[in-house]
């Protein structure tokens, strides 16, 4: 308390100094205001991107505050596996991040990496008790199946798994490298989903092991078979012997058997699987060059990916464009240099590779100095890779064969609407089989917001009343996707007169804070990359809580005060309870300077009377 | 310690030494260098203090007027068009009776556009209840602002620090720092006598009806005349320990003097010289150098002008359709003299605009002086333009 104002001394009948003699308790401003701000917490854009649907402005703000068992009890909520999504994950919310117009976006993905990998120390938690009548059948466990899967579990269901590979975990598998997600952090990801009850039954294929008739015992099917056919380059030799597609070397790979390749590796593809065969050739010790049409930019990957490629030794020749695989006898017609020797590869072994070339042309731009104008061939731009093996990425799709014919599908997706609803009742789809972005992100997206179709149609089935819920209130903003937490209807973060609104950059006060550098990653020096160790260290604990501390909380009050500072009716108060603030509207006079000085845009002004 | 430093700096340093809590402040030419070293002092941690950007200087007194009514040592710094805006809340700074200090450059207002030194900016805020103080150098200027908290700070009123644009401003000259110790000892921490509190809420500048409101400006004049009195005091207290004076006002090679000149600003170190190399011939020329303006020094004015037979006023600046300020403030305060004691006050205008007032500009005004008075006759008319092209 500071020191009482001691009474000025009165003189001629007056005081010195213009004050009031009363308190302004009695003047009741409040009466003049025609506007009236009111505490409305908005979505984070970050939320809103998110194809999860975690509330990550949430658990920023739990892990700033340094609760960080309860910010990864918000992260599990709707993420079933944030050490393998803060790993792998292409995260969109640092893309929407309002902070990347001030200095750098939030490093979410690294804090997310961080608190799922405090889960992993965690005893495995105790198996959720059945509520519920229903019985579920997941054919896949990729991400997708996973995360439909446990979403059940946690909703009091029994649910079955079929994976047709020997092991769960589908692309995560045999899709993504051990160099980026170590197998001991998916397997433990997955120990967790078994102990909370998820039963995973591998070995067992859609159509093989496993009949459409078994499945009939079942009350609801989630279809998330994935897409791993590879399509086709369509150039001329495609059919020699020595030419692998990019799914099935990785997956040979993630199952521990070492493809054969020869000692010089030709990757042709502009994705992130042509990047990873790229680096998995390399680390199986092929010398490696990767053939992309496009530009650098234009390649569909993370860009520290692509440098990191490119560091390891990675050779990305760009603008080049594959016209035909050409055999050894036609190599030898032509002069072509004879490739050097073969070397065999991992664990099989046996000498490999036929020696082949893949004749591609170097594009320029039709107007070098200018700009736009059409990619045309360059002179002298024809050449002939020498290799003894040629790998193709060009993209997968899905492959239907084994789904029930009377499926409604394009040949590309099988149709479903926002809760994975097929066009045959009882069944639901989501992952690489629907119509979205091949990312792990969409895939455990599509995941949960089938449960939840799942889960209200069981209940239905049940005989239970089942008000349907308002789908657009389950989602962050008007595009994020659902949030378990809000079809419970249980958020943990008590947040004030909630609007379903994304906090854009305008709504932000950005002289409230200070430049702070985004915290970059650790790796491991390229020289000491051997074999398929982890090559992203992460952050540590500490740092990532640093991180953390960027965040800006859009939208979202975290109590910093500056309301309490800015109001010049001292209309603001902090509650003693839950420590929020109150208003009162008796002297707040609807100046709108809190509105304005709020650094996160979590007060609205609203019109008085209406 | 010594260091040779600008004008500017040497307000910097006056302020860091008095240990100024909240800075706000607006850049204006030829002001900038003021608020430049000091958003460096805070910066770099040399001076605890809060330093507020804003986006007008009509904002940086009003946050002064905030801080300063929390009880905290607020300072600002301006010049010419930014004053003219401020003025609005100059008087809630007066009238509100809170201890602020402000450095202004004397600087020419507009239009024509104009950079340079005149005190028409700061003679144009003559009644809005500031004290204010004209330096000749800038040792003087450091002095005058750690004095300027005290004197503000002992009678509840805000005081301008007035310096000339480029002669002072932007002119390096040896000055001597004092030790921060004795500076504490000479300028403890402000005690607020009346400080807002927001757990007991109260309005400032709350609503007086005709019953009251005059006897709150009767107390504001009654501590004007106190600020007259106490700056004698400080001025003594400061030669005491630092052994430089600069009062109120300081009569130069003043006795015996048929002519004395009345100046104020750097105008006042160039009469000096003049003053000295006509005394060296014999002539009975003196200086007077009138340093405080508000409150003005009616009383020791009197006492320094009286008996003498002419007075040359020089004015840098102009009160358009009446004349010279000084001038007309020194003939008013003299009036009351016994005719045969009062001079004839002559009123010179000079080097408006930052046009150069050289010695050959006074011994112009000093030789018009003598003329009149040969002649016996009143001046032909009361501002004379010594300087301009006819």
């Amino acid at each position: 308390m500071p020191e009482k104002r001691p009474d000025s001394e009165m003189v001629h009948g007056v005081p010195e100094v213009a004050v009031s003699s009363t308190t302004t308790m009695a003047n009741r401003t409040g009466s003049w205001k025609y506007t009236r701000p009111v505490f409305q917490d908005m979505v984070a854009p970050c939320n809103a991107t998110c194809a999860i649907g975690v509330d990550i402005e949430g658990t920023m703000n739990l892990v700033r505050e340094g609760r960080l068992v309860e910010a990864r009890e918000l992260l599990l909520r709707e993420n079933p596996m944030p050490a393998t999504t803060g790993r792998i994950c292409d995260h969109p919310c640092e893309s929407s991040c309002n902070r990347k117009s001030f200095d750098q976006p939030v490093a979410v993905h690294s804090v997310e990496r961080m608190l799922g990998d405090l889960a992993l120390e965690d005893p495995l938690p105790a198996a959720v008790v059945r509520i519920r009548t229903g019985k579920a059948a997941v054919i896949g466990s990729g991400p997708a199946g996973l995360a439909c899967a446990y979403h059940l579990v946690r909703m009091g269901y029994e649910v079955s798994v079929f994976e047709g590979d020997e092991e769960p975990g589908g692309t995560l598998r045999y899709r993504v490298p051990e160099f980026q997600l170590p197998r001991v952090v998916l397997d433990r990801e997955i120990e967790r989903m078994r102990a909370l009850g998820v039963d995973i039954r591998c070995g067992v294929r859609l159509g093989r092991q496993l009949t459409w008739k078994y499945l009939e015992r079942f009350d609801t099917v989630f279809l998330a078979t994935g897409a791993h056919r590879s399509r086709a380059l369509g150039v001329e030799g495609e059919n020699l012997p020595g030419i692998q597609y990019g799914l099935d070397f990785l997956h040979e790979v993630g199952a521990g058997r070492a493809p054969e390749i020869g000692a010089r590796v030709v990757v042709v593809g502009g994705d992130s699987v042509a990047l990873d065969c790229a680096r998995t050739a390399l680390r199986l010790g092929a010398e490696v060059q990767l053939v992309f049409w496009g530009e650098c930019e234009k390649l569909a990957a993370d860009p520290a990916e692509v440098l990191e490629a490119e560091r390891e030794g990675v050779e990305i020749l760009y603008q080049t464009v594959p016209l035909a695989i050409r055999g050894s006898e036609q190599m030898a017609e032509e002069g072509a240099r004879e490739p050097a020797n073969t070397i065999s590869a991992g664990i099989s072994g046996a000498p490999t590779g036929m020696p082949m070339g893949l004749e591609c042309i170097r594009m320029t731009l039709e107007k070098p100095d200018g700009y736009g104008g059409d990619p045309i061939p360059a002179e002298d731009g024809r050449q002939v890779l020498s290799a003894q093996t040629v790998i193709i990425a060009m993209g997968e799709e899905p492959d239907f064969d084994l789904l029930p014919l009377d499926l409604k599908h394009d040949q590309v997706r099988v149709a479903v609407d926002e809760l994975g609803r097929t066009s045959k009742s009882a069944v639901f789809a989501g992952g690489g089989i629907v119509e979205e972005p091949h990312t792990i992100a969409h895939a455990l997206g599509s995941g949960k917001r089938a449960a939840i179709g799942m889960d209200l149609y069981m209940r239905e089935r049940a005989g239970e009343k089942v008000e349907a819920p308002s789908l657009a209130g389950l989602r962050y903003g008007r595009v994020g996707n659902f949030s378990i937490t809000r079809y419970r209807g249980d958020d943990p973060v008590r947040r004030t007169g909630e609007v379903n609104e994304v906090a854009g950059v305008e709504r932000i006060n950005m002289a409230h804070f200070a430049p702070m550098p985004r915290r970059v990653e650790r790796r491991m020096k390229p020289s000491d990359r051997e074999g398929f160790e982890e090559v992203n260290l992460g952050l540590t604990q500490k740092e990532a809580v640093a991180e953390a501390t960027r965040c800006f909380n859009c939208g979202t009050c975290n109590q910093c005060e500056m309301c309490l500072i800015f109001c010049p009716d001292v209309a603001i108060t902090r509650r003693e309870g839950d420590k929020k603030f109150s208003i009162s509207y008796k002297y707040c006079k609807g100046c709108g300077v809190c509105a304005v000085e709020c650094p996160r845009g979590a007060i609205s002004m609203t019109r008085e009377g209406l | 310690m010594k260091k040779v430093m600008m004008g500017n700096h040497a307000v910097s340093w006056g302020v860091k030494l008095a240990r100024t809590e909240v800075i706000a402040a607006y850049p204006i030419t030829p002001q900038t260098q003021v608020v430049e070293a000091l958003s460096e002092m805070c910066s770099s941690g040399e001076l605890a203090a809060r330093f507020i950007k804003v986006e007008s200087e009509h904002s940086a007194m009003a946050a002064c007027i905030g801080a300063s009514a929390t009880g905290a040592r607020a300072f600002t710094a301006t010049s010419s068009q930014g004053l003219a805006l401020m003025h609005e809340v100059l008087h809630w700074a007066g009238g509100g009776r809170l201890p602020i200090v402000m450095a202004n450059v004397n600087r020419a207002l507009a239009p024509a556009w104009n950079v340079w030194t005149d005190q028409n900016d700061s003679l144009s805020q003559r009644d809005t209840g500031w004290i204010q103080l004209y330096c000749e150098s800038n040792q003087e200027v450091l002095d005058t602002t750690i004095q300027a908290f005290k004197l503000a700070e002992a009678v509840d009123l805000p005081v301008m620090v007035v310096l000339d644009a480029f002669y002072l401003s932007h002119t390096s000259e040896p000055v001597d720092i004092p030790d921060q110790e004795a500076v504490d000892a000479f300028l403890p921490r402000r005690v607020a006598r009346v400080k807002m509190d927001v757990n007991d809420p109260r309005s400032f500048g709350a609503l007086a009806t005709p019953a009251v409101y005059m006897e709150m400006r009767l107390r504001q004049q009654e501590a004007m005349e106190l600020a007259r009195v106490t700056y004698d005091e400080i001025v003594e207290e400061w030669g005491g320990m630092f052994g430089r004076r600069n009062g109120a006002i300081e009569s130069y090679h003043a006795e015996g003097a048929e002519i004395l000149l009345v100046t104020s600003g750097t105008i006042t170190s160039t009469s000096r010289h003049v003053v000295n190399e006509l005394r060296a011939r014999g002539e009975k020329v003196g200086l007077v150098k009138v340093k405080m303006f508000r409150p003005f020094p009616t009383e020791a004015l009197r006492v320094a002008l009286a008996g003498v037979p002419h007075v040359a006023v020089l004015d840098r600046n102009i009160s358009p359709g009446h004349g010279g300020i000084f001038a007309e403030e020194i003939r008013s305060a003299l009036y009351d003299l016994a005719p045969e004691r009062r001079p004839r006050v002559h009123g010179y205008i000079v080097g408006l605009g930052g046009r150069d007032v050289t010695p050959a500009v006074i011994e112009d005004c000093l030789a018009r002086t003598r003329a009149a008075a040969g002649a016996g006759n009143t001046p032909e008319r009361e501002d004379l333009w010594v300087g301009v092209k006819s």
